[in-house]
């Protein structure tokens, strides 16, 4: 029961969430420039413009200005993007793949090696293995992640040589349909490993750059967890039924201490998210965070706004769903034992 | 019973299941290292409870945890002594016992929970809140009893089945498991292991076992729970059982039905019990013979009523006087001035002498040995040195 | 198991002398600086604090302006080692090392006016909503969610772009974005503290709400700021470069994430020195602020495991 409450009062909240930062984005948008502004492009008439100025204008007291501004988003009008010479929802979905398949590498590469070096230090603790990785955590939490990037590049596009800049090779990525804008997804549906090495090859070193601050977190997370469940009495009377120390650790110690790191990794997500503007200007992404960078350095009002509308929702409801995640999974702090 | 040398050494021991012989256990701290068991020496016997009594502190659980090697090895250390133990079928077939410390850790994981268990205080912390009752009993099943289990269901079983019995499948062989005709044969094994557990739960009396099997800890109250795991610990039918205090953690009620348990289980499995307490009137009640621990040393030992009705050690004698009962005037609770020393590195000595009324020089500069005052009798005391076993001083009942 | 466990000095009512209050301040001191890691972390947060006030002596200050990177065009591109530019020269000759030791008085600067500005603003906020309580906490708990909904980075970055490109604006954001933390921080110690005891028992005797809040919960409210202001000190620097990276500051700026940024075009060729030594600052400064608040949280708030 106490879930469900928990649950609808969240729920309840959003909306309110939603409109307080709808409001911000306005009054962003408005001290930037004109309220018509991010509607406009080169190529309309002056017709068009004194229609759009109308619907949207200046002559109009500044709710109305809201309201108006707020149904063009929920109807998907999101203005007319400078950078892009094309309306923004338009360019929206093939650049939000792009990102979304470097997020994902990102993402499960710091899963992985979060929670398994977190789990090998947790197991080691206060020993040699356990100092080194918490040296590594403190660096991850640390580190400029465009500096990284840089310095990944240096070492192993430039002096080694051994990847590649940008996500792909042009020829190649040609050969083959895109229906779903995922590249690694595409080539695998089309059969063609030629290109599914070259995205794969094209995504390591800006999803290791990206993916470097969260694997830190996520580690420092799973070893404190796990060093907590180890001191448990359940685990010394696991080991006391005659458990051999890898089932102890397993099936008992690591899957419990995995359900706090879940809420990091759930949160890291908002990590990640910043991260992908810096990453993609350096290796050339062409994904939402290059675009935004390009928007910013041309005062490209609407990409601007929509950028922060659209991850303040994903934001929002990754968070939502991260709370409900836990909150079925943690059975002992839910039904209350 | 005894280790003073100047006395015949038993030839042939009684049907022994486990002799601690002057275990040293040290734990490694920032101050030094903590003896914090230093020199204890007894004797479990087949089919008896024998109780090891001490305050908090005293050594007890290390002592008992020590059995089964239980203790973390940063920062404790075996640093001396040994544990025999003599398996039912060992004794039977009149083998050498096993240096508990010593044998490698495969075939310690052999004993554990199978030929040695043991339950804990905490109930409630004793489960892992993750899994199902059942899934944990089953545990202990497939831990020792896979191999009959799986022969019994199919004289020939693959090794696929096999692994899995051993809770050896890797990640890849437990998917295959769930597709047919593995998947047919893992509920065979299944439905078998969930017969056994639901047995071992009746055995202590747990009402609608298939139930309680499919709940979770928290569901259960602390009783249940511990019930839950006598009937675990109990599964494999174990040779010694070390219960570390426990009803400690439950409620008075409930407590008096948890050692009848226990004890009832005791007689018809005909296993012998390590019975760990700080509470003497629990330990008269369920115990053959007592232990009384001290600052990680034993000081006195004997049948139960000899140690109620004739406590000999100053400390021993401390503990009876501070038990209320119906016995004393009212208004007379004792209690021992003092408290337990540090236990970093201490010099040779008496670990009581500080608080011992009785204390004279020789307490305070060399370590006292275990002096036999009859059969089953024995006391680490100075006073008690007079080598005639009938002159024994009087110590005055001490009451403040 | 019996080792020796140091007891922690938590945060527990603070009265009582000023002397008996100095004495729990040096014993705090003396457990924090025990801890070797953020012993490390102080020592190199002094080393940046004084480069950046010795900057006009280190080096020779830029005319007009010394927050602007030098240039000359005779020494383009030098790699480190160079005489006269040990760690090199930008594209447009600028000496890193000069960029370096600016860069520090900048971020310097950045942090200590944003983080006086939100951990004020914050505690503001937070003490109206803890203390006032009512429709005011959840208007004011609404507001700090909404804000709390948008991402940092991506919140500073949206306000800096509306602004106009320049450092001060930079600051401006990050104070506009960042104060969310501290208000939550100090109305939930509000809270925590209204319902202990001793704040009825100082009622009951007629302090004025105001000097409860000054002597009760405001000294007790300091420990969780402390540790957060520490990190933000570093995690602030580390936004405001990614803001200046992005190209949000004035082109020129001798700040370090302006210089990576400009020093990236050279990467192809080889030219490492002009993006990797600014950058190594960064990273330092943010790994020493974060060393010692990890070290402050792990004596001040030993509960909370350091996540």
């Amino acid at each position: 029961m106490q879930i469900r409450d928990y649950l609808i009062r969240r729920l309840m909240i959003l909306p309110i969430l939603l409109i307080g930062v709808s409001l911000i984005v306005f009054t962003l948008s408005r001290v930037g420039g004109s309220p018509v502004g991010i509607y406009l492009s080169h190529e309309m008439t002056p017709d068009e413009v004194a229609e759009i100025e109308e619907r949207f204008g200046l002559d109009q007291p500044l709710p109305m200005q809201y309201l108006a501004w707020a149904g063009g988003v929920l109807r998907g009008d999101l203005g007319w993007s400078g950078v892009s010479v094309a309306p923004v929802t338009q360019v929206f979905p093939d650049k939000l793949a792009a990102t979304m398949e470097l997020s994902v590498a990102a993402a499960i590469v710091a899963v992985t090696l979060g929670i398994g070096l977190g789990t090998f230090a947790g197991a080691r603790r206060d020993r040699l293995p356990d100092h080194l990785t918490r040296i590594f955590s403190v660096s991850g939490a640390s580190m400029p992640v465009f500096w990284f990037g840089i310095l990944l590049l240096i070492v192993f596009w430039v002096y080694l040589g051994w990847f590649p800049t940008g996500r792909s090779d042009a020829t190649v990525y040609a050969s083959i349909a895109h229906p779903t804008g995922l590249y690694t997804v595409d080539s695998l549906m089309a059969g063609n490993l030629a290109a599914f090495w070259d995205a794969i090859w094209h995504l390591v070193l800006p999803a290791i750059t990206l993916g470097f601050g969260t694997t830190a977190i996520i580690t420092r997370m799973m070893r404190s967890s796990l060093v907590e469940e180890l001191g448990e009495d359940y685990v010394e009377a696991a080991r006391a039924k005659g458990l051999p120390e890898r089932l102890v650790m397993k099936r008992h110690a690591r899957r419990n201490a995995l359900i706090p790191t879940i809420t990091v990794i759930g949160l890291s997500f908002g990590f990640l998210l910043q991260g992908t503007v810096v990453v993609e200007i350096i290796f050339q992404w062409p994904g939402l965070g290059r675009w935004l960078a390009d928007a910013v350095l041309r005062g490209d009002q609407a990409t601007i706004m929509a950028y922060v509308l659209f991850t303040s929702v994903l934001f929002l409801t990754v968070n939502l769903v991260v709370d409900i995640v836990y909150a079925y999974l943690d059975r002992r702090v839910v039904l209350g034992a | 019973m005894t280790s003073a040398p100047d006395v015949d050494p038993q030839p042939i021991p009684r049907s022994l299941v486990a002799a601690v012989k002057d275990l040293r256990v040290h734990f490694q701290a920032k101050a030094g290292l903590v003896h914090a068991v230093d020199g204890v020496s007894f004797e479990i016997r087949d089919g008896e409870t024998l109780g090891l009594v001490g305050e908090t502190g005293c050594g007890k659980s290390v002592t008992a945890r020590s059995f089964i090697r239980l203790i973390p090895s940063p920062p404790g250390v075996y640093a001396g002594g040994e544990i025999d133990f003599w398996s039912t079928e060992a004794r039977r077939a009149g083998q050498r016992p096993i240096d508990l410390l010593q044998i490698p850790q495969s075939e310690m994981l052999r004993i554990r929970g199978d030929r040695i268990a043991m339950i804990f205080q905490d109930p409630g912390k004793a489960l892992n809140p993750a899994l199902t009752i059942g899934r944990q009993v089953a545990e202990v099943f497939l831990q020792h009893r896979s191999g009959e289990i799986l022969t019994a269901l199919d004289p020939n079983p693959p090794a696929l089945l096999r692994r899995a019995a051993r809770q050896r499948s890797s990640t890849f062989e437990r998917l295959l498991l769930k597709v047919p005709p593995w998947r047919g044969k893992m509920a065979k094994l299944t439905r078998r292991l969930d017969d056994l557990v639901a047995k071992a739960l009746t055995e202590t009396q747990i009402p609608n076992p298939r139930k309680i099997m499919d709940s979770y800890p928290h569901e259960l109250s602390g009783g249940m729970k511990q019930r839950v795991l006598i009937a675990q610990a109990l599964a494999c039918n174990p040779d010694l059982l070390i219960a570390d205090e426990p009803t400690t953690a439950l409620d008075v009620t409930i407590q008096a039905r948890i050692l009848e348990l226990i004890s009832e289980l005791q007689a018809r499995l005909e296993t012998s019990v390590l019975y760990i307490s700080h509470d003497l009137s629990l330990v008269k009640e369920i115990c053959d013979r007592v232990a009384v621990m001290y600052a990680g040393r034993i000081v006195e030992t004997g049948t139960t009523e000899e140690i109620f009705s004739n406590p000999l050690h100053p400390y021993t004698r401390g503990l009876m006087a501070a038990v209320p009962s119906a016995a004393h005037k009212r208004g007379e609770l004792a209690a021992i001035e003092g408290n337990v020393p540090e236990l970093v590195e201490p010099p040779p000595s008496c670990r009581f002498s500080s608080r011992c009324p009785f204390a004279v020089e020789i307490c305070r500069t060399t370590d006292p040995r275990a002096i036999p005052i009859s059969e089953e009798h024995s006391v680490a005391c100075f006073a008690y040195e007079t080598g005639d076993p009938t002159e024994l001083p009087v110590l005055e009942h001490w009451v403040s | 198991m019996t080792d020796v466990i140091d007891t922690p000095l938590t945060a527990t009512p603070v009265d009582g002398p000023v002397a008996v209050r100095v004495r729990r301040f040096l014993e705090l001191s003396r457990q924090v600086l025990r801890n070797k890691t953020t012993l490390a972390g102080l020592i190199v947060i002094i080393a940046m604090i004084s480069m950046a006030f010795l900057a006009p002596l280190l080096t020779t200050p830029n005319v007009p302006d010394p927050y602007q990177m030098p240039r000359d065009w005779a020494a383009l591109n030098q790699p480190p080692g160079t005489p006269g530019h040990i760690l090199g020269t930008t594209s447009d000759g600028g000496d890193v090392l000069y960029g370096v030791i600016w860069g520090s008085r900048v971020s310097l600067r950045l942090s200590v006016i944003v983080v006086s500005v939100t951990v004020t603003v914050g505690v503001i906020v937070g003490s109206l909503a803890g203390f006032l309580g009512g429709k005011i906490d959840e208007i004011l708990m609404r507001i700090v969610d909404v804000f709390l909904s948008i991402p940092e980075l991506i919140f500073a970055l949206a306000i800096a772009a509306v602004l106009g490109p320049s450092f001060g604006n930079i600051i401006l954001a990050l104070s506009m974005v960042f104060w969310v933390k501290y208000a939550r921080i100090i109305r939930g110690q509000i809270i925590h503290v209204k319902q202990n005891e001793y704040v009825d028992a100082a009622r009951v005797t007629g302090d004025s709400r105001f000097r409860i809040f000054a002597k009760d919960v405001l000294p007790n409210s300091i420990t969780p700021v402390m540790v957060q202001a520490t990190l933000d000190m570093g995690s602030i620097v580390l936004v405001g470069a990614t803001l200046s990276f992005i190209g949000l500051a004035e082109a020129g700026l001798a700040e370090w994430g302006v210089l990576v940024s400009k020093g990236q075009v050279g990467i192809s060729t080889g030219r490492w020195w002009a993006s990797t030594f600014p950058g190594l600052m960064i990273f330092l400064w943010a790994l020493a602020f974060n060393l010692v608040g990890d070290g402050l949280r792990d004596v001040l708030d030993p509960k909370t495991e350091s996540r």
